[in-house]
């Protein structure tokens, strides 16, 4: 059943007598107004209030009961929520309840000077007195109610289905309410409050854990999980397990029965538009990409062969400018070279042949003055062998000289090897990954992308890590300090370091930076956070090398480089199908409804319901004999949390544990779980002794609070 | 506003007569209304129920005790029997699958998994 509400004004009003009880169902789901002695209530509506602001004229409206949210977008809602007026099931907002009551006066049809109907409205079982002294109040005060009455609503509700024969003077009623759960023991037709029961936990609490489980589960959905739509999603699909293991191993072996109780939502979606416009793409962008390296190349090609003519031009300049002197006399060789700018015939020679060296080096060819610096080293190091105090000082500088440039020239041929040896592996493991590819492409690309994956998490998380780290590095004082920081342990370590350092100083002088020791705690501080930033150096290497390769062979990667993508995005690895579309409700149906029963599944430390009605029997007063057995034969579901499948063969099971064996045991649901307690509240008003049942104004004045904390109704008239 | 809007009537008038005072009356534009309400841990404070005979049934009295069967262990993940726990996250966990995607959960994730269970790490 989704939200039901009903709320057109009724036009009747008038023509009920001054004498007509109005009867109100005031719960925390749901408030029912309507007129005492009918079957139905006029008026019911979700018993929450939202305070929007108009988005054009700015103020503040209040809006009561669920709406239609197609209208609801000329409201800005982002900052009121909706607000109810109960906390548990206890009513302490009595602005909220005002407005509620407005509303539902309103619609009733309300429009008189005042409200000038007796009230019967319904509290929860043992209601603070301030709560409900203030609700007299409320009704007193605002709406000049003549008299009031207060009453519980699951005892109309058993009433009511005492009437239809469902259950006996003596019974049990077992209510789950929105909120709450009550036990509550009847004994000849009246309520025993003092065996009475409460376990906190109501549907309320169903909801909101299937909500949590299933955000949880598909986290990119979350935006579709709205708490209306996971209610509907309850009322639909849960139940309850007659027994929860052996339910839950069922589905853990994965069986037929399993798969068959396993519901799928199949959220809307639209597949993508087919691959042309990629593939397209791609060869768009490769052919970019090949036009961008062919412009490179021309230019490349342009400037080497600019760098080669110029060299040519000095070459043959420096060759002329030689022949010239060969040709001039020997006294004008000083001036000659003077005007050119060498300083002598060895000046042009040299600078002729590094010009020829640099020219083969642009026309790549194999520059001979390497090769002929091996077999030249032999001779220029002879100084080495020589020992040293052989030498005279000149001697030995240059001995020291050439032992400097020999140790440098093995060592860049060491490194040449190195670098050989290296890439003679690198070119073994990328023969063996292409020869892995060939023999199995699909699982070389899984675990490939697997790896890929893992590696961009680890290395995301390190990253978020390093800017939590970087938060509190920079900004100690502006108190920013979250909970990602504290969490860590290194981060841990690191404030308690800051804390004892800070403490110890003490009053008086600062002697901070006296003892060495107090460096070292700089350096251990510091280092927390150096060390985060070698580590992941590798990873990101390894990291893009992958994202590299996956972009050669796979067409559909996208490599997530980005680092700010939060989780909450599908991962692209493949084209979305339409499973990533889908929420499939497992385990989740009934282990929700489970914690009615085992309170303890959301850390509610209290009994669950079949323990309930054991205690509730245990705290009985006064029990005759066969009371008990007489209250197992009659018991009733109320409530609007007792609509699971299952439930009344769970409890009779529970129930069956725990008393006597065979005792005779009979669970029924009432006639209409929800409706039954106005029904009962409406019928109890519409009898003739209601009227000695009320309490007027001048009542509640004089006789004070504490006639009113012992004011009870009384059941049977 | 809005025509649709003022036909549907979903926000609620300011002034009804069937009231003596009216809203804007009692709550005036501007004051901090919601403050001061009590909530229910300070209603049933004020209530001092221990002045009164224990056995008269007040809120407080008719509340469950705790459970006396054993704490029912299921994985938090996956709703199976779970005979193991997580040392570092304190997760339960019933088998090796679910155990390596604890152990790839971020922070947060845990957290939240912690906190259905209400055994969540809370910092005030």
């Amino acid at each position: 059943m989704p939200f039901i509400s009903q709320i057109q004004r009724q036009t009747d009003y008038s023509s009920f007598p001054s004498s007509c009880p109005i009867v109100i169902d005031n719960g925390a789901s749901y408030f029912r107004i309507g007129w005492a002695g009918e079957t139905d209530p006029r008026v019911m509506f979700r018993n929450i209030v939202q305070r929007p602001r108009h988005k054009t004229t700015g103020e503040t409206v209040t809006i009561v009961g669920d709406h239609d949210p197609a209208l609801m977008k000329y409201f800005d809602c982002t900052r009121s929520g909706p607000r109810s007026a109960f906390d548990s099931n206890v009513v302490y907002q009595f602005e909220i309840m005002e407005y509620i009551l407005d509303f539902g006066f309103d619609r009733l049809g309300a429009d008189r000077s005042q409200v000038d109907h007796p009230v019967l409205i319904t509290e929860c079982p043992s209601n603070p007195i301030q709560s409900r002294s203030k609700m007299a109040e409320l009704l007193f005060e605002s709406y000049g109610v003549p008299s009031v009455a207060f009453g519980v609503d699951a005892a109309f509700s058993y009433k009511y289905n005492q009437q239809l024969g469902f259950c006996d003077n003596d019974g049990l009623a077992i209510c789950s309410g929105f909120t709450t759960s009550h036990v509550i023991p009847f004994v000849d037709g009246e309520p025993v409050y003092e065996a009475c029961c409460r376990t906190n936990v109501g549907g309320y609490h169903v909801t909101d854990y299937l909500k949590q489980l299933v955000s949880l589960k598909y986290p990119h959905h979350m935006s579709r999980l709205t708490w209306e739509k996971v209610e509907d999603l309850k009322m639909e699909h849960c139940y309850i397990a007659s027994d929860y293991a052996s339910e839950v191993r069922l589905f853990q072996k994965g069986d037929k029965e399993a798969e068959e109780k396993t519901r799928c939502w199949q959220l809307p979606w639209t597949p993508s538009p087919a691959e042309e416009p990629p593939s397209e793409e791609i060869a768009r962008k490769a052919a970019l990409k090949e036009k961008q390296s062919q412009r490179l190349r021309e230019m490349a090609e342009a400037k080497r062969s600019s760098r080669i003519n110029e060299l040519e031009n000095e070459l043959k300049g420096l060759e002329f400018l030689l022949q010239q002197l060969n040709h001039v006399e020997e006294n004008d060789i000083p001036s000659f070279l003077a005007e050119s700018g060498y300083v002598s015939k060895q000046g042009i020679e040299s600078s002729l042949v590094k010009v020829t060296q640099s020219l083969r080096k642009a026309k790549r060819e194999e520059v001979e003055s390497e090769e002929k610096a091996d077999p030249s080293t032999a001779e220029k190091y002879t100084l080495i062998n020589i020992p040293d105090n052989m030498l005279t000082p000149e001697q030995l500088k240059e001995k020291r000289k050439q032992l400097f440039l020999k140790t440098t020239s093995e060592g860049r041929q060491r490194a040449k090897q190195k670098r050989f040896e290296e890439e003679l592996e690198r070119e073994k493991l990328n023969k063996q990954d292409e020869e892995k590819r060939l023999e199995n492409p699909e699982l070389y690309l899984e675990e490939l992308r697997t790896k890929h994956r893992e590696l961009s998490e680890k290395v995301e998380q390190r990253k978020r890590l390093k800017t939590n780290g970087g938060h509190t590095n920079g900004n100690n004082v502006s108190g920013g300090v979250g909970r990602g920081e504290r969490l860590n342990a290194a981060q841990k370590e690191r404030m308690r370091l800051l804390t004892t350092a800070a403490f110890d100083r003490g009053k008086g002088e600062d002697t901070f930076g006296i003892k060495d020791e107090d460096w070292q705690l700089y350096k251990l501080m510091s280092k927390d956070n150096d060390d985060d930033e070698e580590g992941p150096d590798e990873d990101e290497a390894e990291l893009a090398r992958i994202s590299s390769r996956l972009r050669e062979i796979d067409p559909a990667f996208v490599s997530k480089s980005e680092p700010g993508s939060s989780a909450s995005e599908i991962p692209r690895f493949r084209p979305l199908t339409k499973e990533d579309f889908q929420v499939i409700l497992g385990v989740e149906r009934f282990r929700c409804p489970e914690i009615l029963f085992n309170p303890n599944l959301i850390g509610v430390d209290q009994a669950g319901l079949d323990e309930m009605t054991g205690v509730s029997m245990r705290r009985l007063p006064s029990k005759g004999e066969g009371l008990e057995e007489r209250m197992t034969k009659s018991i009733l579901l109320i409530g609007g949390s007792c609509h699971f499948p299952g439930m009344a063969e769970r409890l009779e099971a529970g129930i069956r544990m725990i008393r006597p064996c065979g005792t005779p045991i009979q669970v029924i649901q009432a006639s209409d779980p929800i409706f039954d307690a106005w029904r009962g509240a409406s019928a109890y008003a519409a009898a003739m002794h209601f009227p000695q049942q009320t309490f007027s104004r001048m009542d509640y004045f004089e006789k004070g609070e504490d006639w009113l904390r012992r004011y009870q109704l009384k059941y049977t008239l | 506003m809005e025509p649709e809007v003022i036909e549907s009537e979903i926000v609620l008038p300011t002034h009804f007569s069937f009231k003596k005072t009216q809203m804007y009356e009692k709550y005036p534009k501007g004051q901090a209304r919601g403050r001061h309400w009590k909530h229910l841990k300070q209603i049933i404070q004020a209530e001092n129920y221990q002045n009164y005979p224990p056995n008269e049934p007040n809120y407080v009295n008719i509340e469950s005790p705790p459970s006396m069967h054993p704490c029912k262990r299921i994985c938090d993940i996956t709703g199976f029997e779970a005979p193991y726990l997580d040392p570092r996250t304190s997760l339960r966990y019933a088998n090796a699958d679910v155990f390596k995607l604890i152990r790839s959960l971020p922070n947060e994730y845990v957290q939240r998994y912690l906190a259905l269970r209400n055994a969540a790490v809370v910092l005030k």
